[in-house]
Formats: C-alpha cells, sequence, structure tokens
C-alpha cells in the first residue's frame, strides 16, 4: 500500500474515530459500489455514506449508520475525503477473506481532517496492521435531483428473483429497458441482443412483490453497462426498490443485511439513456 | 406451430438442446404432424442429432397443416440463443411451470416463453434464418449389427476417456465389444493409449452380422449418452462396415433421440485423390437430405446410404422396409419432394486442408468429386428389382454437380 505522504498526528486530535468489531460489515457493502476506484466520503453524526461515480450518469452510495459500529466518534458536523476505494478495499481486507467462525477482523477507522492520511488500524488474533492511506481533495457528488415528490413510480421486489433476471439478462444488449406501468405488463426488463429481444414480467399481484405504485406508463432504456456493477450489491441484498422519476433517471436502492443481521442501505442513480427517445 | 411443455418436460426439453449443442452451433426446429422434431447437423456434415418429441411430450400441440410452408415454422437457430434459456436444469424444475414455444407468426422470430413461479413470465423473442431443414436418411434396418445397452454401461465406457478425446473406435466381434481411444498412426508413442472389452453379455440385446472397426467422433455422442443416462433409457446402436455412419438412438413413450455420426473409411481407394495433397484419410460424412420449403409429396421413397465406395454395398436386395422404419426425422414427414428427383446433397468433407462444408459452390469441381466418392449409392425405394437410381458414385458425382446446378435454377434451394 502506499506510504502516506502527508503528516501524521498525535491519538487525540482525530476528526473522526470509527471502530467495528467485524470490519467485513463495512467491506462487503464497499465492495457493492466498488465500480470505480475513487469514492467519496462523508461522515456525519448519523453515519457513513461513501459515493461512487461513473460517467455523470451513474451514482452509487453506500450508507452505515453509527448504529452499526461499535464506536462512531465525530468531531465536525461533516467531513469528508476522497480515497482510492481499491486500496482502502485491500486494507480492509488485508487478513484475507477467514470464515472462521468466531475469527473476525477488527477495524479502527482514524481520521485528522483536511490534509491527513486516513488511517486504518486492523487486528485479528492479537496481530494488528497499521494502513495510511493518502486522501484527495472531495469533489462534489452529483445532485439528481431525485426526490420522493418527483417518483411516478416505484415498486419493491425481493431480491431473489430479480437476481434470477439479472444473471439471465442478455449481456450482448446495449442497454436494459425498464417498463413500468398500472396495467399490462405492470414491471418489464428487457434486452435486445444479438439473438433477439427477451422481456421479463412480473405482475403486480406476484408474491415477489412487495409494493406496486405506478401511477404512469413508462419505458425507459439504460445503458447496460452501466446498470451492471449494480448486481453486486442485488446479490448481497435481500429487498430492491426500483423508482423512476419524470425524466425517467432510476433509482435502485438495495436492502443489505450485513454480518450482525444490522440494516444497511445501497443505491445507485442511473441517468437513461438518451440516444433513445422513449417510447 | 404452437406447443405448450409443462413441467418436468420443460427439463427433458432442456436436456435436449444441450444434447444437440455438441454436435453443432445451429438447430432447427420442425413442427410436424407427429410432434416437435428438433435437428442439429455438425460441421462438414459429418454428424447429425434429431430429438423427435411426440404429441404426447407435449400439454398443447398445434399445427396448421394447411397454412403456408412458412407459418408451419420450420427455422434454423442458432444454438447460443436457445441455450441459455435453459442453462441451469436445477432452476428450471425449481422454477419453471410451464414453457411455449411458437412458430409462424413471424417471418423473423420465434418465440419462447417460459412461465414461473410467483407469476414471473419469460418471454424470448429469437430471430432465426431459414426454413429448409435438413434431415439424415438411415436405414437401420439394413445394418447388420445392432447392439442395446444400458445408458449406464456405454456411460461407463466412455468415461474412461478424456474428455479431449475426440474420437474412439468401437470394435465388434462375436465374441467381444472394444472401444478404443483413436489416433493417428505417428502419434501412438505420444498419447496414453486406453482401451476396454465387454463381453456381448453384457448388452440387453447383441447381434453382430460382420465384425466391423468403427472409428466415431466421441465428443459429439456424449451430449446423447447423458442425455440417456438422466432419463434411464437404454441405448441402440446401429452400425456396419467402417465407412458407414453409426445411429446411435434411445425412445421411450414421448419422445425419440438419434445421433447419426459418419465413421471413417478405412479403404485408400476411396480417399486417395486429394487436391490438397493430404494423406489423411478425409472423414466421411453423413447421408443428408433436404426439405424443400416448397412443397412436398406425403409419399417418398427411403434412401438407401452406405459410406463406403460403390462397390461395397453391403445388401443386395433394394429396401423394401417401409418408410417408418427409417430414422424418426423422416417417418412420415416429407423427405424428398418427387421420386427421381432426390433432394440428396450434403456431401462435404472434412478434409485436413481445410472444411469446404460452407460452401460447396466454390469447391472446385475435383474436391466435389471426392465429396461424393464417400457417400453411398442412393437407390430407389420402390421394390421394383433392378429399378436402382444410382449408378456409380464417381459418376453421379459429375451428374449429381450438373443435376444440382439445374435443380438450384429450378428451384431455389440452400445449399451447405
Amino acid at each position: 500500500m502506499p506510504l502516506s505522504t502527508q503528516s501524521d498526528q498525535g491519538d487525540g486530535q482525530y476528526v473522526l474515530v470509527a471502530s467495528l468489531d467485524n470490519v467485513r460489515n463495512l467491506s462487503n457493502i464497499l465492495k457493492a459500489i466498488a465500480f470505480k476506484d475513487h469514492a467519496l466520503f462523508n461522515a456525519t453524526p448519523n453515519g457513513l455514506k461513501v459515493t461512487v461515480e461513473d460517467s455523470k450518469c451513474l451514482q452509487a452510495n453506500a450508507f452505515i449508520q453509527s448504529e452499526i459500529f461499535q464506536e462512531f466518534t465525530i468531531q465536525e458536523d461533516s467531513v469528508s475525503f476522497q480515497v482510492n476505494l481499491t486500496v482502502l478495499l485491500d486494507c480492509l481486507t488485508i487478513f484475507g477473506g477467514s470464515t472462521v467462525p468466531g475469527v473476525t477482523t477488527a477495524l479502527r477507522l482514524c481520521y485528522n481532517g483536511y490534509g491527513y492520511p486516513l488511517k486504518l488500524f486492523l487486528e485479528e488474533g492479537g496481530v494488528v496492521t497499521v494502513c495510511k492511506i493518502n486522501t484527495q481533495e472531495p469533489e462534489e457528488p452529483i445532485d439528481f435531483e431525485f426526490c420522493s415528490t418527483n417518483v411516478t413510480n416505484k415498486v419493491i421486489l425481493q431480491s431473489d428473483s430479480l437476481r434470477e433476471a439479472f444473471s439471465e439478462l442478455d449481456m450482448t444488449s446495449e442497454v436494459l429497458q425498464i417498463t413500468m406501468s398500472p396495467s399490462q405488463p405492470y414491471f418489464r426488463l428487457s434486452t435486445f441482443g444479438n439473438s433477439g429481444n427477451a422481456h421479463y414480467d412480473y405482475p403486480k399481484d406476484s408474491d415477489m412483490m412487495e409494493l406496486f405504485q405506478c401511477t404512469k406508463t413508462q419505458t425507459n432504456r439504460y445503458k447496460m453497462s452501466l446498470l451492471k456493477p449494480s448486481t453486486k450489491a442485488l446479490a448481497l441484498s435481500c429487498k430492491v426498490s426500483v423508482r423512476t422519476d419524470s425524466q425517467g433517471f432510476l433509482s435502485l436502492q438495495y436492502l443489505v443485511r450485513n454480518d450482525d443481521g444490522q440494516i444497511c442501505f445501497v443505491e445507485y442513480y442511473c441517468c437513461p439513456d438518451e440516444d433513445v427517445e422513449e417510447e | 406451430m404452437k406447443c405448450v411443455i409443462e413441467g418436468s418436460n420443460v427439463k427433458v426439453f432442456g436436456k435436449a438442446i444441450h444434447a444437440l449443442s455438441r454436435i453443432s452451433d445451429e438447430m432447427w426446429l420442425d413442427p410436424l404432424e407427429k410432434g416437435l422434431a428438433v435437428r442439429s447437423v455438425g460441421p462438414a456434415h459429418s454428424s447429425y442429432g434429431c430429438f423427435l418429441f411426440t404429441r404426447l411430450f407435449f400439454q398443447l400441440y398445434s399445427l396448421n397443416i394447411s397454412s403456408p410452408q412458412a407459418a408451419l415454422g420450420r427455422c434454423k437457430l442458432p444454438v447460443k440463443s436457445v441455450l441459455p434459456l435453459f442453462r441451469c436444469s436445477a432452476s428450471i424444475e425449481r422454477s419453471v411451470d410451464s414453457c411455449k414455444i411458437s412458430t409462424g407468426l413471424s417471418d423473423t422470430q420465434v418465440t419462447f416463453q417460459l412461465f414461473c413461479k410467483h407469476g414471473i413470465t419469460k418471454t424470448y423473442n429469437l430471430g432465426f434464418q431459414e426454413h429448409d431443414v435438413l434431415q439424415a436418411v438411415f436405414p437401420a434396418h439394413l445394418c447388420p449389427n445392432v447392439l442395446k445397452a444400458q445408458p449406464s454401461l456405454l456411460g461407463d465406457m466412455v468415461i474412461h476417456f478424456p474428455a479431449s478425446q475426440e474420437e474412439v473406435t468401437l470394435s465388434v466381434c462375436p465374441k467381444r465389444v472394444t472401444m478404443r481411444n483413436y489416433c493417428e498412426e505417428r502419434d501412438q508413442i505420444k498419447v496414453m493409449s486406453t482401451e476396454m472389452s465387454l463381453h456381448p453379455e453384457e448388452f440387453d440385446y447383441f447381434h453382430v452380422g460382420v465384425d466391423s472397426d468403427i472409428t466415431f467422433c466421441l465428443k459429439e455422442l456424449r451430449g446423447l449418452l447423458s442425455f440417456a443416462e438422466s432419463h434411464g433409457l437404454p441405448v441402440y446402436v446401429h452400425f456396419g462396415h467402417p465407412g458407414q455412419p453409426v445411429r446411435f438412438s434411445v425412445e421411450n413413450m414421448v419422445l425419440e433421440a438419434s445421433v447419426v455420426l459418419a465413421t471413417q473409411t478405412d479403404s485408400e481407394s476411396e480417399v486417395s485423390v486429394q487436391p490438397g495433397g493430404s494423406e489423411d484419410p478425409a472423414a466421411p460424412s453423413v447421408c443428408l437430405s433436404v426439405e424443400r420449403s416448397q412443397s412436398w409429396s406425403p409419399c417418398m421413397p427411403p434412401s438407401v446410404c452406405t459410406g463406403g465406395g460403390v462397390e461395397s454395398r453391403p445388401q443386395d436386395a433394394p429396401p423394401t422396409a417401409p418408410p417408418e422404419e427409417q430414422v424418426p426425422s423422416s417417418q412420415g414427414s416429407p423427405v424428398l419432394s418427387r421420386p427421381g428427383n432426390l433432394e440428396y446433397f450434403g456431401l462435404h468433407v472434412a478434409t485436413d486442408s481445410g472444411a469446404h462444408a460452407a460452401e460447396p459452390e466454390s469447391a472446385d469441381p475435383a474436391t466435389f468429386r471426392l465429396h461424393s466418392l464417400l457417400f453411398g449409392a442412393v437407390s430407389s425405394p420402390w421394390p421394383n428389382e433392378g429399378d436402382v437410381l444410382h449408378t456409380s458414385l464417381a459418376c453421379a458425382s459429375d451428374t449429381e454437380e450438373d443435376n444440382m446446378e439445374e435443380r438450384s435454377s429450378a428451384t431455389p434451394m440452400p445449399i451447405y
């Protein structure tokens, strides 16, 4: 890992300290959004929000509430920094993926503030590793202006069935088309690939459908390459909510239970593919 | 054509597609009066597989015979379009309630619909390429050697050969059956040899008319063997002299499946002329015929196809067996359009100098002649003694080429 070139400071001055008995409660969630190297960390008294973006069209956020941490101390209202997420994950998993029951890796994350490196203490079985990762200037995340009042259609599905659909999606299709409607076909995923087109239809009364609130028939297409990373979050989650707003922006929210059964959230925002006219 | 497959039969259908995928990258859906035939023809036409699902297999099978040809829905599809639908048989069993296949509704697409649990419906509209269908012609009743074995017996035999083993040689004599791996002369020192022998008593039925060593491609057979094993269906093996195709088949109340493989000839004279100058024997092809998409006559002559040279026709009597005894694909279904004008081609040989399988038109006449040599004569089926139609292959090849040109100008027909 990179040696820190930023100055270090004594213990008492940390702006943010977060501790976890099981680092997997953080690393697993971060893996679900790790499709780019860089991530923006934003800590508030509520907890930690990690944001990853791609080409101004896709944004993924992971929320880990302060209650998940065994210790979460923050000296300011909001602390933000950017780090290399790949490097961070390498550090968090430095002891390997041990699944021996009862053996977990503990984490203590410390941050001094602007200009200081992110310091990680990882301990397993009495062995301690200290990592210092350089931080960068935090960039402003995109605001998709996606708010509840704009939402036209919303469904909540159990992740199992959507996982199966996503694993079978025709990857030769450049786009994934999502149709949501108060009438047939209710909720449809469509692909247009080399072999032909495919449609997955979920009826509104399916027992996989936990909530169905569609006010208007909408069909939107999204680039498959942008949505593909979301399958990692889908794999971890037990429920997913799919919402579209009046402009066709897509919000996917995943409810993830961590190793200890606590709930965290991951969400993906995606712009519609504008090359194609909306049907 | 519209058909619905219910419950556990969806998995059976999926396994059939998997088996056919071992033979070729393309498959045909051929809706027939008595059921749906799914066929596949291997590269260089050296192998052929057919699964015929009878009406009993389906919960619903509806075929509108009086509609125009194209509406019957014969089509050729890439296997890779269909295989993903049936990729994971465990999950199919768990989640798919039924599968509906509709053809003929569109000129360019066939629709597969999977109705799954929780009300989920998966619809696939797959583009297809064309309408004509190839079928193999194989007179099983004329084969001197017939074996019937439990699928586990054959499965246990082939499991000893590595997955990379392309070809094996099956030798039979009245006292034993031997299977060994086949390798070129020059490689024998370098490769591991595997050979096993079975006693005739291990077979459910054992009839050896001629001692024979046939060499064929094992890879293409594995699909059918694993299908047979998973359904516990005994496997019939029909074959004759080296050079004649071998047929492996299984059947039960609702389906019949067969794989016909070309076997290597061991006669020098038949493979001596090679434009490419290669010394290796060219693999002979399976005899195939095409159904024209325009019209057919319900009564067609069964054809005899032997893989040896002209001289090696094993039987003297003209075939008198009714069409029903031939491969399921030709039973009752139109194979040839007019007696005496046999749509009989598919003469492609995989030579080491490169397969000409795709474009016979571009093959030079010498190559084409050679290809024809490796096919047996096709004789008229009618029990009129002496009314044997063809003649020596060597002659027929030239004529055939001419005939084919004439035919192709008369009626458009895809030539592989």
